[in-house]
């Protein structure tokens, strides 16, 4: 596992180096979780299709999408099977917490 | 600092892309040592990335996984991903190539390729691989079947969290981790870099990239291929299914406007692949290829064109003077049919995917080793009607599209050459 210590000298080194994390990096991530957070949420309720995920987490569509995209790789939803113009997504089982 | 690696070699390849692949291969299987230096974090080049194969559909990753396996085990051939060369000097009869082996960010001995650091990371970028339409974390396996299966961190994109390092089993994340010089000793060389596309901005007609659900055939691999970023075929801007999709032919190649005067071989075919594989997942979708000419040349080429036309995609002789889009992000593709009435007409579709052209990957004559350009930046061969590989400089190989345009089996078959050639000027030295 990993070692604390020289991962704090690593860090504590990498702030010397570079500085410190640029304030819109941070921004961005926020608002990236709080998107994802988003259209988990909107998910709790149900399978969603892209754009509504995006009308509920309040986002414009293909960012929406993106989301969705990044979800479903990392194993946070899955399609449900189905026709249509829009294909829906929904939690993977556990996520719904 | 610890001491910069040396490498000895017989030959030296640059890329690896199916021609490197093959030509390292055929090399390594003759007896000769090769090392095979890709910028990439793994090897395959852009093959590794597409769907199926014309005009045989076969599956690419599947043609193109064992030959990355094959060169990544076989004890003659050395393989540095996630390297560039920055200059190959000649030095009497062998030459002396400057590596940088670009940080990873992890100690490569050490990964076993768990992904954890991947799992936890907070931050999601657009994927490249994906054409930017999936997500990738800022530390992350390039690719499902990337070789090897090592990660990469993009530090300019890392909140240093720490997560990475904590959740890593062996302890290997390493933030501190600076390039590293490697030098390559080899007594010939072969050029490999092969293409890039002509960008979506080239032509300002077509919306300069702008347009959500105009895409690059690139994009449209990843969309068609089963482990896609999104599993299935949806348009970028909001997920839905397409209904119509739109091919516009020679949308990077034969215009001089764009300083592409040339065919560029391949986007005929994979335009008419593309368009049979859409047809198979989307089976009530309208699909239309507008074409100045369509040129299938090879083996096989013109009975796959007759079978697309025969399962219903739409090609229409016409040239598109534009694509705009509405308010629904739907494009709109204003053509001058060349056949039949010839006023201009308008037609709504779901998807668009611009046909672009192919342009060389790398000014090889930066290297200085005598190999030329031609007039369109391609590795000049000295006499084509002689060799298909050897160009001015002595020792030094082209393979595949660094010397033009060609599709797959073309390349495959000139990495055979530049190999042969390469060998048969290393036993004569």
């Amino acid at each position: 596992m990993a070692n604390t210590v020289k991962l704090a000298e690593q860090l504590k080194k990498l702030n010397e180096l570079r500085g410190p994390v640029p304030q819109a990096l941070r921004d961005r991530v926020a608002a990236q979780t709080k998107a994802q957070k988003a259209i988990m949420e909107a998910l709790k309720t149900g399978p969603k299709t892209a754009p509504e995920l995006a009308v509920s987490a309040g986002l414009p569509h293909d960012e929406a999408l993106w989301h969705v995209a990044a979800l479903r790789k990392y194993g946070k939803l899955f399609d449900v099977a189905g026709r249509g113009d829009y294909p829906k997504y929904e939690l993977k089982a556990g996520e719904a917490k | 600092m610890s001491p910069m690696e040396k490498i000895e070699v017989d030959t030296l390849v640059v890329g690896s892309g199916i021609a490197g692949l093959q030509s390292a291969l055929d090399l390594a299987d003759q007896g000769f040592s090769v090392a095979i230096v890709e910028k990439a974090p793994s090897i395959g080049g852009k093959m590794i990335s597409l769907s199926k194969v014309f005009p045989t559909l076969d599956c690419a990753s599947c043609i193109t996984t064992p030959r990355m396996a094959s060169v990544s085990h076989h004890p003659r051939i050395k393989t540095l991903t996630y390297s560039t060369v920055d200059a190959i000097k000649r030095e009497g009869k062998t030459f002396t190539a400057a590596v940088t082996r670009k940080p990873r960010y992890i100690d490569e001995k050490e990964c076993i390729s768990c992904k954890r650091c991947e799992e936890v990371c907070p931050v999601y970028l657009p994927d490249e691989y994906e054409q930017g339409l999936g997500a990738k974390k800022t530390i992350s396996i390039p690719f499902t079947n990337a070789i090897p299966q090592l990660p990469v961190m993009h530090p300019e994109h890392c909140i240093r969290c720490g997560a990475c390092a904590r959740a890593c089993p062996k302890d290997c994340i390493e933030f501190l981790q600076e390039p590293a010089p490697v030098e390559i000793k080899a007594k010939a060389v072969i050029l490999a870099t092969g293409y890039e596309t002509t960008p979506m901005t080239a032509k300002k007609q077509y919306g300069m990239g702008e347009l959500p659900n105009v895409i690059s055939p690139m994009a449209a691999e990843r969309l068609l291929a089963p482990h896609g970023p999104y599993g299935r075929v949806l348009r970028p801007s909001d997920g839905k299914v397409p209904g119509s999709i739109a091919y516009v032919q020679c949308a990077g190649s034969r215009d001089k406007s764009i300083g592409v005067p040339y065919c560029s071989r391949v986007c005929c075919m994979y335009a008419i692949k593309q368009a049979v594989l859409l047809s198979g997942s989307l089976p009530i979708a309208d699909i239309t290829i507008y074409y100045m000419d369509i040129r299938a040349f090879g083996k096989g080429y013109e009975q796959f064109y007759s079978n697309a036309k025969a399962m219903g995609i739409n090609f229409v002789k016409a040239k598109v003077a534009r694509v705009t889009e509405d308010a629904e992000h739907n494009p709109i593709v204003r053509i001058e049919r060349q056949e039949g009435t010839s006023a201009p007409e308008e037609v709504k579709q779901d998807l668009v995917i611009l046909s672009q052209g192919l342009v060389p990957g790398c000014d090889v004559s930066k290297f200085g080793l005598g190999t030329g350009l031609n007039a369109f930046g391609f590795a000049q061969l000295s006499d084509e009607t002689v060799s298909s590989a050897v160009t001015a400089g002595a020792g030094v190989f082209a393979a595949g599209v660094v010397k033009g345009p060609r599709d797959i089996p073309d390349s495959v078959v000139d990495a055979g050459s530049a190999a042969m050639e390469a060998a048969s000027y290393i036993r004569k030295l």
